[in-house]
């Protein structure tokens, strides 16, 4: 398994429970929309934050 | 001798500018209302919470919210058992490592399963090469992260049984 592919698994099982317990989303649609946004920062946020930190010597 | 407080004249300046001085203070609930709100007895809500931390989503099962508890129990599982799939391992608290302790206390948000693991001593040790793994820090995040979870969805049901929520 990748990396990559096991951040996305985790923002995808992250954002699923999230979308469940969310209490400012009511219905089915909004909570999957919710869901998708949770994902998609996670995804984006990791990718931003591994770019940033690719040139450093660590 | 003291006059009226800051806070009574705020009130009053409400008052008499026609607007209700609670609408700005109070959270918008309107949206739940609107829904079917549930408020069980106390017993009812102490066995659900009781229920949610021993078994992921079983709380919210217990309040009829079954479609969310089978997703909540789902992607719990699927995390934990990944986790182990990954190489992960579960944390006990070791004398001495106190880091040991807040990770134990992470994973035992799993429930039931952490201590019947810990009593059969499945998942707990350490294999030679396990840490060589690519994926171990995952994976130890993964089992981490289903504990912490658990613990989001026991609050969640003390919510909604206490008609915080819907």
């Amino acid at each position: 398994m990748t990396h990559f592919l096991a951040m996305v698994l985790f923002s995808a099982l992250v954002a699923v429970v999230f979308a469940a317990l969310s209490s400012e989303h009511h219905d089915p649609k909004s909570r999957l929309k919710y869901g998708v946004k949770v994902f998609g920062s996670f995804v984006l946020i990791g990718l931003a934050i591994a770019w940033v930190l690719y040139p450093l010597p660590i | 001798m003291s006059g009226p407080s800051p806070a009574s004249c705020w009130l009053r300046r409400k008052r008499l500018s026609g607007e209700k001085p609670s609408e700005k203070l109070l959270p918008d609930l309107s949206a739940a209302n609107s829904e079917q709100r549930l408020a069980v007895s106390p017993v009812r809500t102490w066995i659900a919470c009781a229920a949610a931390l021993v078994l992921p989503g079983s709380g919210h099962l217990i309040l009829g919210r079954w479609v969310r508890g089978i997703v909540i129990a789902f992607g719990i599982a699927l995390m934990f058992s990944s986790g182990f799939l990954m190489q992960g391992h579960l944390f006990k608290p070791e004398r001495g490592e106190w880091i040991s302790w807040l990770f134990s206390f992470a994973n035992m948000g799993i429930g039931l399963l952490y201590f019947i693991l810990l009593a059969a001593d499945i998942g707990f040790q350490l294999a030679p090469n396990q840490a060589a793994a690519p994926t171990f820090e995952y994976g130890n995040t993964f089992l981490l992260v289903a504990g912490l979870l658990n613990m989001l969805a026991v609050m969640d049901t003390y919510d909604i049984a206490v008609g915080r929520k819907t």
